[in-house]
């Protein structure tokens, strides 16, 4: 909050003028585009006025279509999300404590990170099928690479004093884990999610565009096969939003976690 | 050599140590093989999961046929050309926006609005406006590519030491040359950092793009294979876009550390 306009409730130029100019180049861009959409300039299918997407959009939440796709593609996306993120600190502060366990996953790692992971969504379509089951798994597997990573070096990089002095102090192994290493690493784990959250909403997406079965992706593609463009761009409104959403969120739950940083 | 193994063989003299190292880092991955090896076909049907050699000699003969050449050539000139273009942008874009206000407050928004989108989720976008086929897939590339570089570049061109511009302009450099002499040179160690972030999304994007919507290049001849039930295949390419993707990023690893000598 704004402390200084309770003390000053006069209209603050400066901070006006400042949203001005952050935004003024939207607003001209925006009103160019229903401006040229109006007045025909370029075929309604490749950009129809920005009026009628908003209409699009009111039409599609209104009658629970938007909220319902809105709500597939997040399940999955979250579901994977909450999987990986279970294995991935798991082998990461694993590989971090065990020699073994990191002789076993770090090639594993290597090889797997580069995959560009999109390229498997036919392969799980053979191996689960085209249903909720089939993405989320798809989703785990592909966000697990990053967390993984992030949670690996992060708890690597803990400093040897401070592991040495709880010890002194006589910490056990367990509570050393849990009050000294995890929190020491947390920053890096949360980078690691960070990451992987806009790659769970990708595999999601082209997964839905690929195999259908709703979600936001397969209405933009369902706009796209019946020709009704205002559902496409929609659908990327919702996405946008969505994004912007998350993103929000995940800074607010660093901010949170990591409070004493 | 890996971090675990390397504190187990100490013992061994150096040439050795590094022979031996490189063997037991891998060994895992031949594990991983193996038991592919026992699981297809006896846990599970080779036709769900080929046998690591059945895809091997797929691979092979992909290659010694030609097949995958074309596929493998259009896939290769949609990731340089919009990586390409993705860089030329962001550059301009990232430096324009650290070292002019207009040009930060016209872009600031836009940046900031498109930044949370999947940019996956703008192909059915990309369909409408190009159709389906190389256009559409350039496009992704580019978009997917152009954050990372722009910010970059954006934090490198705002942290350029004042002093430096200060001795440029102090000897007589003037406006656009103490962009070009000094500011840009100065980023270029954090733009790199930029593309190498981009190179592994650029491949994302890619894939993603021919899945949907593309009906030539490794993507297509993924689903393809995928869709007529040829799996041996299907893993095959899978196999061969994920080389690709991880020789591209070392090579411009390789690269970089090869001619940023000077940081």
């Amino acid at each position: 909050m704004d402390v200084t306009a309770d003390a000053n409730p006069r209209f603050d130029l400066s901070s006006a003028l400042s949203l001005v100019k952050s935004i003024y180049s939207l607003v001209i861009v925006l009103v160019l585009w229903e401006a040229v959409a109006q007045l025909g300039l370029i075929h309604y299918y490749f950009l129809p006025p920005l009026s009628d997407i908003i209409m699009r959009f009111v039409e599609l939440t209104l009658n629970g279509q938007m909220l319902y796709n809105a709500y597939l593609t997040l399940m999955r996306a979250m579901v994977g999300l909450a999987i990986a993120s279970v294995f991935g600190v798991l082998v990461g502060v694993l590989s971090a404590q065990n020699d073994l366990v990191d002789w076993f996953f770090d090639p594993i790692i290597k090889i797997g990170y580069p995959v560009p992971i999109i390229s498997l969504i036919p392969v799980f379509m053979l191996w689960f099928g085209i249903g909720d089951i089939s993405k989320i798994i798809m989703v785990a597997v592909g966000t697990f690479w990053p967390v993984a990573i992030n949670a690996r070096d992060s708890t690597r990089q803990v400093e040897t004093k401070l592991l040495w002095s709880a010890k002194m102090m006589g910490t056990s192994d367990r509570r050393l884990l849990w009050r000294v290493v995890m929190p020491a690493a947390m920053p890096g784990i949360l980078t690691g999610f960070q990451i992987a959250m806009p790659l769970s909403l990708i595999i999601t997406f082209v997964f839905e565009m690929v195999a259908g079965g709703g979600g936001l992706g397969a209405l933009e593609i369902a706009g796209v096969r019946s020709f009704e463009s205002t559902q496409v761009y929609a659908a990327i409104i919702a996405i946008m939003l969505i994004g912007i959403a998350l993103d929000r969120l995940l800074r607010m739950a660093r901010g949170r976690l990591l409070h004493w940083t | 050599m890996g971090y675990a193994t390397s504190r187990h063989i100490e013992g061994l003299p150096a040439p050795l140590q590094r022979v031996a190292g490189a063997l037991v880092d891998w060994i895992p991955l031949a594990i991983v093989v193996v038991l592919w090896d026992l699981i297809s076909g006896a846990v599970v049907a080779t036709a769900i999961l080929p046998a690591p050699g059945t895809v091997a000699g797929k691979i092979v003969e992909l290659f010694v046929t030609g097949q995958v050449f074309s596929h493998l050539y259009i896939s290769l000139f949609r990731v340089v050309v919009g990586l390409g273009l993705s860089i030329i942008a962001g550059i301009l874009l990232g430096i324009g926006m650290a070292r002019s206000d207009p040009v930060e407050n016209f872009f600031d928004v836009f940046l900031a609005m498109t930044y949370p989108i999947p940019k996956t989720a703008l192909v059915p976008l990309a369909i409408l406006w190009l159709g389906v086929g190389t256009s559409t897939a350039i496009l992704i590339v580019f978009l997917a590519c152009l954050l990372p570089i722009v910010l970059n570049s954006y934090n490198a061109a705002g942290n350029v030491d004042q002093n430096l511009i200060w001795s440029a302009e102090m000897m007589g450099t003037e406006g656009r040359d103490v962009l070009l002499k000094v500011i840009f040179p100065a980023t270029i160690p954090e733009i790199l950092t930029g593309i190498r972030q981009a190179v592994p999304i650029a491949f994302v994007a890619l894939v993603s793009a021919e899945l949907i919507a593309s009906n030539q290049g490794m993507g297509y001849l993924i689903l393809t294979s995928g869709q007529i039930g040829n799996y041996p295949r299907m893993f095959a390419n899978i196999v061969v876009i994920s080389a690709v993707a991880f020789v591209a990023v070392r090579l411009f690893e390789e690269v970089r550390e090869r001619w940023l000598v000077w940081t």
